[in-house]
């Protein structure tokens, strides 16, 4: 609306208007891990404040959050457990792989008790290399999250 | 009277004393009357036979010993009628090394599930049999070597 009276209108489809929505409040779960969880918790301080993209606060509950950061190693016992939350988590959800750890078992790859990658147990949308990766390109994962949930991603 | 094998000094001024086995509670029991409380226990995997080693700590003289005592069929006496706090400690060296503790009445697994197969800090633990943990509804675990059948 501007200020001289007049209405200014902008048309746009239901899907991109949701599509629009849905991007902008990804309500990421806390799922620290381990050693980079510590990254993922700078990310959203004031520092790096990944509010400023529409990304807002962490939520404790998987009923209340719709992007999973998976940070830390995957270990065996506890890939059962995240598939178990990653299902409790309502439609339309979203996982980012954080660090080498989640993507293929990192420093780890050949241990007894670390499962290589996460994708193995749940669906993963962007991966987000490193050890850890800074707070900076997990705010690039993100952002490559919205624009992969508006379609504008170019791969 | 147990009778100390070894008694020499590490880099750091720490005195270290090698036992017999079958001393062990022996002198534990001396050294927890003296004012020393059990802080930590290691096993380690010498090949032809293991070691555990105790790391005892007096309150009031600020004084470290570290207590070797090496087994050669896996099997050594348990602490925690001496000190509680070896009670998880013993669990989780008979979890990843195998020493088994007699006298210890819950020695179960500390970390992996209990259908785990070996003890994975052994140096003959084959690391290409992997095993797989899956989780029913319940939250009972179980473990296998099929891919398949869990991550
Ligand atoms: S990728 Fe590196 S920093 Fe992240 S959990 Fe693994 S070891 Fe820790």
């Amino acid at each position: 609306m501007m200020k001289t009276g007049e209405v200014g209108i902008k048309t746009t489809t239901l899907e991109k208007a949701l599509e629009w929505g849905r991007s902008n409040s990804l309500w990421p779960l806390t799922m620290g891990l381990a050693c980079c969880a510590i990254e993922m918790m700078a990310m959203q301080a004031s520092d790096v404040d990944i509010s400023r993209f529409g990304s807002e606060i962490f939520r404790n509950s998987p009923r209340q959050s719709d992007l999973m950061i998976v940070a830390g190693t995957t270990n065996k016992r506890m890939a059962p457990r995240i598939k178990r939350i990653y299902e409790e988590m309502p439609y339309p959800k979203y996982v980012i792989a954080m660090g080498v750890c989640v993507i293929q078992g990192g420093p780890y790859v050949d241990g007894y008790s670390v499962v290589m990658g996460v994708d193995k147990v749940i669906p993963v949308d962007v991966y987000v290399p490193g050890c850890p990766p800074t707070p900076q390109a997990l705010t690039y994962g993100i952002i490559t999250l919205q624009k992969k949930i508006r379609n504008e991603t170019d791969r | 009277m147990y009778k100390i094998i070894s008694d020499d000094k590490d880099k750091g001024g720490m005195r270290m004393i090698t036992l017999d086995k079958t001393d062990l509670i022996e002198a534990m029991t001396d050294f927890k009357n003296k004012g020393y409380y059990l802080t930590c226990l290691n096993g380690v995997d010498m090949k032809d036979h293991l070691d555990v080693i105790y790391f005892i700590h007096n309150f009031d003289t600020n004084d470290y010993i570290s207590v070797k005592v090496s087994t050669n069929d896996e099997h050594m006496p348990s602490l925690t009628k001496l000190f509680r706090v070896a009670d998880w400690d013993e669990r989780e060296q008979y979890d990843l090394m195998g020493i088994v503790f007699d006298g210890h009445d819950d020695l179960r697994r500390l970390f992996l599930p209990d259908e785990w197969v070996g003890h994975p800090l052994r140096k003959d633990y084959d690391l290409k049999k992997v095993q797989y943990v899956n989780m029913d509804s319940e939250g009972n675990e179980h473990v296998s070597f099929d891919e398949k059948e869990g991550s």
